[in-house]
Order: C-alpha cells, then sequence, then structure tokens
C-alpha cells in the first residue's frame, strides 16, 4: 500500500498545485471583464487594474464601464471562463446542461453549465477552491499556530526540564492574567479606543506588566524562592484532554448558526482552535523521542542553551510528522468548511462554494451537473490530503 | 488509575462545556422574554408602553433574568453592582455605554430616571402640555448609546416644558466627567442565588426547559429524536461491522496478495469520498423520478398502516432506512477493516497459529476460530470511538434524507436559535463523546493489561 501511495504522491501535490493556482489566479481564470482590452483607443487590464485599486496605486479607468458584456470594444481579450461566480446570465437562466443549447451569442459557453439563474458553475467550482484553500490552510496554519509551541515546550522539556525559582512562574502566570483582565476591564474603557491593533498592544502590555510586577513582589516571600519544575507537560496534556471531550462537529454548529454576520474567518478561527490537540500530541510524542537522542544530549554537554537546542536541533526534526498531520488535517478542514455551507451555516450566503452548489443540485435533481463537479472536486481534494497524511 | 483520572476529567469537562453553552446563550442576538411573551402582549408594545413594560419585566423575572449572571462578578469599578436589575438588554446595553464611557453612575442613573419618567408617563401626567412629544423621543433615547446622538435628540427636546429636568440631567451627564474611577477594577460576590446556579441545577435535575420555537418540554422532543438515531446508527454499526470484519479477516490472510492490495485501494478512496455527496447523489438519482430511477422513497423512515402485518413494516422501513444506513456506513469500513487486518496479522504471525496448522485446522478455522477471537477486541474499542463520530455525521445523512432525529433536530433548533434544545444537545453529545473515549481507553487497558496507558506521561524519576 505504501507503495502505491507513493506513486499517489506526485499526483496528489500536483492536484493541489493545482487547486492553489486556480485559488490564487482566479480572478485572472473567471471573470465577467476582460483580461485585457481596447475601447475607444485607450488600452485597458480590467482585471489587473482591481488590484491596484484595492492596494490603492492607481486611479479609476474614466468613463466607468459596467457591463462589459454590452460595452463596444476594439478587441479584448477574455478570460478562459468569461463569468463571474454568483453573477446571473438571466438568457441562460433554469439550469442549463453544459451539453445543452446555451444562448450565449459569441462568447464562450457556460463549460460546466448554469443554475436556476444562470450562473456559471465553472466559474463557481474557481471562487469554491478559492474559500476551500482559505479554510484549509487558514486553519492548519492556525493550528500549527496553537500546537507547535505547546506540543514543542511539553514534549521537550516535559514536567522537569524548565527550573526557575517559584516566583518566577506564579508571578507570570497569574500576575500575566490579572494584568490582561485589567486591561479589559479599566484600561479599554478609559482609552476609548476602537483600533484592533491598539488594543491587542494594550493587553500584550498588560500581560507582561502584570507578569513583572506580581513576579517583583513575590520575590519578597522566602517560601518562594526554591527553584521548581514548570509542569508543562501535564499542563498541556490536561488542555488536550479537555479539549478532546468537546463534541467538535456538534458546537460547530451551535456556534455558527448563532453568529448574525457569517465569516469565512470565523470558520477558520474556529476549525483551527478545535485541532490543535491533535497538532500538539503529534510533537509532545515526536519530541519525546528525540529529546533522548544522543546528538541532543551531545548538544546539552557541549553548553548550547535549552532554548536553542530546542528551537535549532530538535523542532526542525520532529517537523515531518507533524506536517504530515496537518496535511491530513488540511483535508477534513477542507470537508468541514463544504459541510457547513451544504447546511447553510457559517459561510455567508452569496459567497459561491463547493458546499453551496451541491445544495442548489437538491433543488434540482435533473441538474447533475451541480452535485456532480463540487463533488469531484471535493473528493480529489480529499483523497489528495489523505494520501499526503498517511499514518 | 489512569482510567480513575480519565473519570475525573469527565465531570470537568461537562462542566466547561456548561459553562460554555451558557456562555453561548447570552451572547446569542434576540431576547429570549421577546419569545416567551404572547403576540397579544408583545402588541402592547405600541399601544401602551408602560403596561408592556410591566408584562415584560414579570416574563423577564420568570426566566430568572432578575438575577446575577454568575457567582462573582469583575467590572469596571464605575459601573453600579444594580446593573443586572435593569432587565431590558438595550437598555442595559445603553447604560453600560454610558457609564464606560464618563465614569460618573450617579449622573448616569439620574438621567436614565428621567428618561423612563417621561417614556412610560403615569395615568394622570399624560394629559400635560408637552407630554406627547416628549415621550416618543425619550423611548428614543432609551436605545441610543452614542453620546453624539443623544445630544441631538435632546436638543430636539429643549424648551419642552416637561422635559427641563431631563435636559438637566443630560447637562449633568456631560459635565460630571469622573473618568479616574474607570481605573478601578471591583470584584462582587453574588453568592448561590444567581442565573447560572439555577440554570445548572435544573439541568442537573434533568430539566432543560421549554423549546423556545413550539413550547414543548426539550425531554420529550430529544426522546421523540433520539429513538430514529439510535435506530439509523444501530443499523449502521451493524453494516460497519458486517462488511469490515470479513473483509479485515481476508486481506490480512491474504496479505500482499492483487485480492489485499485491490481492496486496500478501494477502500482507500472509499473513505476518501465525502459521504454527503455520495448521500446527495443518490437522493438526486434514486429518490426522485429525475432520471427514471425512482427505486426509493425519498422522505422520512415510511408511515405504517395500522394492522401491518411485520412483513409490511419490514419492507417500508428496509426502503425507507438503506440508502441513509449504506451512506452513514461505508465511511467507516475502511477505517474497521484496516484495524482489524493489523491486529490480525500481528496474530497470524504468533506461534499458537503454528501450533493449529500443525494440527491440521485448515485456514478457515484458524481464522474465524482462532485470529478473529484474539484479534476482535481492537474493533470493540473502535466503537467508543466511532459512537459520536456517527452521530455527529448523522447531521448531515438526516438533514439529506429528510429522517426525523437528532442530527435533524440540531440543525433546526440551532438554525432557529432554540437555545434550549441546543444546549441539551451538545451537553448530551459531550456526554457520549466522553464516555464513548472513557470505554475505548478502558477496554484498551481490560483487554491487554500490558497497555499502561498512564505511563504515556515520561516519568520524571527515570526519563533523566
Amino acid at each position: 500500500m505504501s507503495k502505491t501511495r507513493n506513486q499517489l504522491r506526485p499526483f496528489a501535490l500536483g492536484w493541489l498545485f493545482f487547486l492553489g493556482s486556480l485559488a490564487l489566479l482566479g480572478d485572472f481564470v473567471a471573470n465577467d471583464r476582460p483580461l485585457m482590452v481596447r475601447v475607444e483607443g485607450e488600452l485597458r487590464f480590467p482585471v489587473l487594474h482591481d488590484y491596484g485599486l484595492a492596494l490603492g496605486v492607481v486611479e479609476p479607468y474614466q468613463p466607468v464601464v459596467r457591463n462589459w458584456y454590452r460595452q463596444k470594444t476594439d478587441w479584448a481579450w477574455w478570460p478562459l471562463i468569461p463569468y463571474s461566480a454568483g453573477a446571473s446570465d438571466l438568457s441562460n437562466s433554469n439550469y442549463r446542461s453544459p451539453f445543452g443549447a446555451q444562448q450565449t451569442g459569441e462568447r464562450a459557453r457556460h463549460y460546466l453549465g448554469t443554475d436556476d439563474l444562470g450562473r456559471d458553475v465553472a466559474a463557481g467550482m474557481v471562487a469554491g477552491a478559492r474559500v476551500a484553500l482559505i479554510v484549509g490552510l487558514g486553519a492548519s496554519l492556525l493550528s500549527l499556530l496553537l500546537g507547535i509551541p505547546l506540543g514543542g515546550i511539553a514534549g521537550f522539556f516535559g514536567n522537569d526540564q524548565l527550573r526557575a525559582p517559584r516566583y518566577h512562574w506564579w508571578g507570570w502566570s497569574l500576575g500575566g492574567v490579572a494584568g490582561m483582565l485589567y486591561v479589559v476591564l479599566s484600561i479599554f474603557p478609559f482609552v476609548g479606543s476602537n483600533s484592533w491593533l491598539i488594543n491587542a498592544g494594550l493587553v500584550v502590555l498588560g500581560f507582561c506588566g502584570g507578569g513583572l510586577l506580581l513576579r517583583a513582589l513575590l520575590r519578597w516571600v522566602p517560601a518562594l524562592r526554591r527553584p521548581s519544575n514548570y509542569p508543562a507537560d501535564t499542563l498541556v496534556l490536561q488542555g488536550i484532554e479537555l479539549f478532546v471531550n468537546i463534541p467538535g462537529l456538534v458546537l460547530l454548529i451551535a456556534l455558527l448558526a448563532i453568529i448574525d454576520r457569517p465569516s469565512i474567518w470565523l470558520v477558520v478561527l474556529i476549525i483551527g482552535v478545535l485541532r490543535w490537540p491533535a497538532v500538539a500530541r503529534h510533537l509532545r510524542a515526536e519530541l519525546l523521542r528525540i529529546r533522548r537522542l544522543p546528538y541532543i544530549e551531545a548538544a546539552r554537554v557541549s553548553g548550547i542553551g535549552k532554548w536553542r537546542i530546542l528551537l535549532r536541533h530538535a523542532l526542525p526534526n520532529a517537523l515531518g510528522p507533524v506536517l504530515i498531520v496537518a496535511s491530513f488535517g488540511l483535508g477534513s478542514a477542507i470537508l468541514l468548511e463544504a459541510f457547513l455551507s451544504f447546511l447553510g451555516i457559517g459561510i455567508p450566503a452569496d459567497q459561491v462554494t463547493w458546499g453551496s452548489l451541491l445544495r442548489q443540485s437538491r433543488e434540482q435533481p435533473t441538474a447533475w451537473w451541480m452535485a456532480v463537479f463540487p463533488g469531484v472536486f471535493l473528493t480529489l481534494t480529499v483523497l489528495a490530503a489523505n494520501v499526503l497524511g498517511e499514518e | 488509575m489512569y482510567a480513575f483520572r480519565r473519570l475525573l476529567y469527565l465531570p470537568l469537562s461537562l462542566l466547561l462545556l456548561s459553562l460554555v453553552c451558557f456562555g453561548l446563550q447570552l451572547i446569542t442576538p434576540g431576547d429570549p422574554v421577546l419569545q416567551l411573551l404572547p403576540p397579544a402582549e408583545s402588541r402592547l408594545g405600541t399601544e401602551d408602553p408602560a403596561a408592556y413594560d410591566v408584562v415584560y419585566r414579570r416574563a423577564a423575572a420568570s426566566l430568572d433574568y432578575d438575577l446575577p449572571l454568575f457567582y462573582f462578578s469583575l467590572t469596571n469599578a464605575a459601573l453600579p453592582d444594580t446593573l443586572h436589575r435593569i432587565l431590558r438588554p438595550e437598555e442595559r446595553t445603553m447604560l453600560r455605554a454610558l457609564t464606560l464611557n464618563c465614569g460618573d453612575w450617579p449622573a448616569v442613573a439620574r438621567y436614565y430616571r428621567e428618561l423612563r419618567y417621561l417614556a412610560y408617563p403615569r395615568q394622570p401626567d399624560s394629559l400635560l402640555v408637552g407630554q406627547a412629544e416628549a415621550s416618543p423621543l425619550a423611548r428614543r433615547l432609551l436605545l441610543q448609546d452614542d453620546p453624539q446622538d443623544i445630544a441631538n435628540i435632546v436638543g430636539q427636546l429643549a424648551g419642552n416644558p416637561r422635559a427641563t429636568a431631563l435636559v438637566e440631567a443630560h447637562a449633568g451627564l456631560e459635565m460630571g466627567q469622573r473618568r479616574g474611577r474607570l481605573l478601578l477594577p471591583a470584584f462582587r460576590w453574588w453568592g448561590l442565588d444567581n442565573r447560572y446556579h439555577r440554570w445548572l441545577g435544573r439541568v442537573l435535575r434533568g430539566d432543560f426547559g421549554h423549546s423556545y420555537l413550539d413550547r414543548r418540554p426539550v425531554g420529550h422532543k430529544i426522546w421523540a429524536a433520539a429513538k430514529w438515531t439510535a435506530l439509523l446508527n444501530g443499523l449502521a454499526l451493524l453494516v460497519v461491522y458486517l462488511v469490515a470484519i470479513p473483509l479485515g479477516l481476508l486481506t490480512a490472510a491474504r496479505a500482499g496478495s492483487r485480492f489485499d492490495r485491490v481492496m486496500t485501494f478501494l477502500l482507500f478512496l472509499l473513505f476518501g469520498i465525502p459521504s454527503f455527496w455520495i448521500a446527495t447523489l443518490v437522493t438526486n438519482f434514486f429518490t426522485t423520478p429525475a432520471y427514471g430511477m425512482d427505486f426509493f422513497p425519498s422522505m422520512g423512515f415510511g408511515e405504517i398502516p395500522s394492522g401491518a402485518d411485520w412483513w409490511t413494516v419490514l419492507r417500508i422501513r428496509t426502503s425507507h432506512l438503506f440508502l441513509p444506513v449504506l451512506c452513514l456506513a461505508y465511511p467507516s469500513w475502511a477505517y474497521v477493516s484496516r484495524h482489524l487486518r493489523r491486529s490480525a496479522l500481528h496474530e497470524l504471525g504468533q506461534a499458537y497459529i503454528k501450533t493449529a496448522k500443525l494440527k491440521g485446522l485448515t485456514g478457515r478455522q484458524i481464522l474465524w476460530g482462532h485470529v478473529l477471537r484474539n484479534a476482535s477486541f481492537p474493533i470493540l474499542t473502535l466503537l467508543g470511538a466511532m459512537l459520536p463520530a456517527l452521530l455527529a455525521g448523522s447531521v448531515l445523512i438526516e438533514r439529506i434524507f429528510n429522517l426525523p432525529g437528532m442530527g435533524q433536530l440540531l440543525y433546526n433548533s440551532a438554525v432557529g436559535r432554540d437555545w434550549p434544545v441546543v444546549i441539551a444537545l451538545v451537553l448530551l453529545n459531550g456526554l457520549l463523546t466522553a464516555a464513548g473515549l472513557l470505554l475505548a481507553d478502558l477496554s484498551y487497558s481490560l483487554a491487554d493489561p500490558r497497555v499502561r496507558l498512564g505511563s504515556e506521561r515520561p516519568n520524571p524519576s527515570t526519563a533523566g
């Protein structure tokens, strides 16, 4: 089996690479504006220009063209799929089959058919690839961001390697939390700032201030001056066990259904937070093995600092298995996103995704193209992630 | 020892989950008190605001909304300790925002008193000059927490004989800036008579309250749905084991053969195909007349005509359950059979198999009599891990096949913001998840005493 998987690996990577480029270059693949057009003697790049507008480096074209289909042009270079996801085409409404008659005039056909309002399915697939990858990569990245530090510290230091006076641990943990609470309760209304950046900065400041203050105070207590071990491993394991008992999908549905303004980033946040225990657990197990290897011992003996050993010598060797878990997580996050948009929760209603196309297909069973194509894409993506993330 | 620790975690996790649920209920937009009010009384809101206010207070008190939220509170010292007694959520938000803006609660309280006095006039007062114009504006002010907007509306009230006190109070609000007070935090202890405590007490007694949507007791709704989900998932489990056990044993017995390779590959494919896609496809193709393949009924579990014999009942139920059970079961085939194959391969390498062969037993006898018995324990423990997954998976299957089970109930309640039902379901699921995991761990250590689950944590004295 592992041989077959190794043979499949290039295909899986290739598929994910294809999806990635589709997501990245989606605007140039499917768009209802031409990529390059000469209109009234002026050369325009409508799609590229939008990026410039978003960055604020260029001025909008004058006169503004609202509908490029009706605009008279000298010549135009249209994208491969000359339609935008979610834009209706009423002359092709009511579920046109990819192989049936379509009234597209001189424009390209709807390659993968249309839905009830004539929205192009192929353009929807491109938009869906973008959402799927944002959710998959974002959630995996977040779970790595949470899981690698926690699992790394727990696995490498265990319960007996982080040694410091007690006032250090108590000061930072209690004082830090108290400092953050104080900032949220009192400093926020006092400053009255709505800026996200300032508030985040204030919280960090509160943590450091509270931690340093309490640490300095507790230093005067003799009983707290004795050195002790920080039970990092126990704490992280307990956190993992608390998370494991939470029914993920059920909580996700309950959480997302109450949100007034659904957004993709919230889905990313919740899936990522729910998935960190898997990453932390694998990294911890790997580091438990690595920290007993002779080369770590050698590094220790030669007087390299423990944090440096962890970051430079132990972690890079432990990341392999973690990345495998993460790519498996990529598949399950994408599947979860499809799940949610199929149910119609969590993802904004006007966002076209593979799941929302599948949901639409249930309204019109004869429109097989709306059920088959998104499902094939989803399956291939999940399979690719599974191939990469073998046990 | 390990199991004992897990048992200790169970209530802790559930407590945490209950806190999460309670918190979710709080941040949900929408006011449950309004859902509680009968339509006739909510109409009072426009006709007789003063009477409506009284009705609202009574309804809020019946939901314990007049109690403090939790055992203790950690707030800004500028906020009063009586804020929870302001029952209308919009007014509470307004007061909180105003106080956190200027830090002067006495001034805010005075402003609020004058506002209410104007907004809900007593009977004889309502005939006075200027009252008719002032009341609607005052009621608008009660919902307004932006200082600029408030100043605008109060500006419109200036010169109204009834509103002089209000205008004065508003001026006091702007002058009396005691922002220094905002810098102090306050800790207040409320004791046991709080909303969370009462709610938790009711939940522990099994009383989840009534559904907001149809006023039925939550327990009844869940029980009615749980029967169907149990049937669906029980059958699915049966199908999983009926297919996966022979597959696992046969692939182990012929490990490395073409049959093994093909099966492994097929199962891997099946595992990767999302079951809700397959379910969508089969509902589109086989339960609708769209393609002339309308083999199965499309909705529900089917109506049983009264006095039907068991054969009819079986036929109707089977035709309704066949597709959903299959869709629920097939993703687990790969999982279970892979585990069984691994442990069976391990058993096949043991010495007692050689003895059995020397004794002259046939391959089939060895496989089904000896290997299965010894290799089967891991698959029983998988049950613990699979139960919660099956339950969660049935949300989609029940939606797609329109079955009135717990998944469907969860979806409908969550979308309809029917919190009592959602919370009961989340807690129930948490309990099942935790119990399943506990069961899996326990049976591992029971099956093989050498498995010391506790020893996965490094022992400081020996790790060195």
